[in-house]
């Protein structure tokens, strides 16, 4: 019985790859989940959008409506400030249920943050 | 004996609030004076090929075409009055042509007048979607819109726009020129004339104007002077919500019938309201859930010529199609 060794050069690609891959996860932009009573009505749901999509850093926002939840997705390297988003949640006209960070922003980056 | 007295005076309390509760439900939940629509047909789904749709939030009809806000989607659907698709227009963006959360919709002389909520203006477009005239900006002076929520055009070609977020109703000249305005700008109320998140507008034949004061769960009535002259939705209209009939829990959309009634998206009971022109009530239709005839949350309404009501049934992503049920 005899095994087929890995060969150098596809060991080296697929390092690069696996660091390619690592990088681009680690990279990811910081993701925020926002807890907003009151979200069925697609004014509201709107609104929020509208006003968070304006907050500086904001690269996406995304509504559940169903959920009453809100995703905010941010630009590289930037951070979420919590009053930021409850500021823009009251300029919306509801409040701020929770705040939480579902996903970090890329090490080693400069952190810039949103107001 | 202490027992006995406070028995009687239990009993005395029960009897009172009985008499209450019978008065106020004589007084403020009125009878139905008309069958309930018959439910036709409905149609969409889910999604962005033609036909489907993600967040429907508006309706006019026009020459036999029904014309939807697909909101989420950014564009303009356009069916016949069986619901068979017939064209598109618009895409999501800021752009002429382009709709940033295309909402309420109204149709005058041939053209299709689009209420934006996320770019501030309304759009005007040929029936066949051909983008004509841009009105309005961002803000919350004369002439400017904080998310204007649908729009009306009176006979001398006069625009009736719902500022959602500047709890106002503007009327502007065919060139956005600003005329004058209902509502105290940025400043909710509950009194007559001044509203909160006013999302929709009607006139009726006789110049009356009809405002969905959305969070206020009433509609309001203005006189061709401008006038408040009437007002309704629960006791008082003065923002109670309720289940019950002539009450509201969120009104989003209004539509004017062919007699002159009044249609309201009652969008949290999952209902279609149908009152008279003095706010009588008349009948209501739908009932919360996803089957026939029932509505995910009903957020606006067009009347067609022969009275036929095309509902749109927001989380459900479909419009359906009523007619009146003859007694």
């Amino acid at each position: 019985m005899s095994f087929r060794t890995f060969p150098p050069r596809m060991a080296i690609a697929l390092g690069i790859v696996l660091i390619l891959v690592a990088t681009n996860v680690l990279a990811a932009p910081a993701t925020y989940q926002l807890y907003v009573d009151g979200l069925s009505c697609p004014f509201c749901a709107y609104g929020i959008e509208k006003k968070l999509g304006a907050v500086n850093g904001v690269q996406g926002v995304e509504t559940n409506i169903k959920d009453g939840t809100v995703i905010f997705i941010m630009k590289d390297g930037v951070t979420l400030d919590e009053a930021a988003a409850k500021q823009a949640v009251k300029e919306a006209g509801f409040s701020l249920r929770k705040f939480e960070q579902v996903r970090s922003a890329s090490p080693g980056t400069p952190e810039g943050r949103a107001k | 004996m202490r027992l006995q007295t406070a028995f009687k005076l239990g009993r005395n309390i029960f009897f009172v609030l009985a008499i209450l509760i019978a008065v106020g439900w004589l007084v403020f939940v009125p009878s139905a004076k008309e069958p309930p629509y018959t439910f036709v047909t409905a149609w969409g789904e889910k999604g962005n090929a033609p036909g489907q749709f993600n967040d429907p939030t508006g309706i006019a009809i026009a020459n036999d075409e029904v014309f939807v806000s697909d909101s989420r989607n950014g564009r303009i659907q356009v069916f016949d009055l069986d619901g068979h698709f017939k064209r598109q227009f618009g895409a999501p963006g800021k752009g002429e042509g382009q709709l940033g959360r295309p909402m309420n919709l109204t149709i005058h002389k041939d053209e299709l007048y689009v209420a934006e909520y996320f770019n501030d203006r309304i759009q005007v477009f040929s029936l066949d979607g051909q983008s004509r005239h841009l009105i309005g900006k961002s803000g919350s002076g004369p002439g400017e819109f904080n998310a204007p929520g649908g729009v009306t055009v009176a006979p001398n070609g006069d625009l009736l726009v719902p500022d959602f977020y500047n709890h106002r109703v503007q009327r502007l000249k065919a060139d956005g020129t600003f005329v004058r305005q209902w509502g105290v700008t940025g400043e909710k109320g509950h009194t007559a004339g001044v509203f909160i998140y006013p999302t929709d507008v009607a006139l009726d034949r006789n110049g009356m104007l009809y405002v969905s004061d959305s969070y206020a769960n009433r509609i309001q009535v203005f006189d061709i002077a401008g006038k408040p002259v009437n007002k309704w939705g629960g006791p008082f209209a003065i923002g109670i919500p309720g289940p019950f009939s002539g009450w509201f829990r969120v009104v989003t959309g209004i539509a004017v019938g062919t007699q002159g009634d009044i249609f309201a998206a009652d969008f949290y009971n999952h209902r279609v309201q149908k009152f008279r022109g003095d706010g009588t009530f008349l009948t209501s239709f739908g009932g919360k859930g996803s089957g026939p005839g029932q509505f995910d949350h009903v957020i606006a309404i067009a009347v067609a010529g022969d009275g036929t009501i095309f509902a749109v049934d927001f989380a459900n992503d479909r419009i359906e199609k009523w007619r009146p049920t003859r007694s």
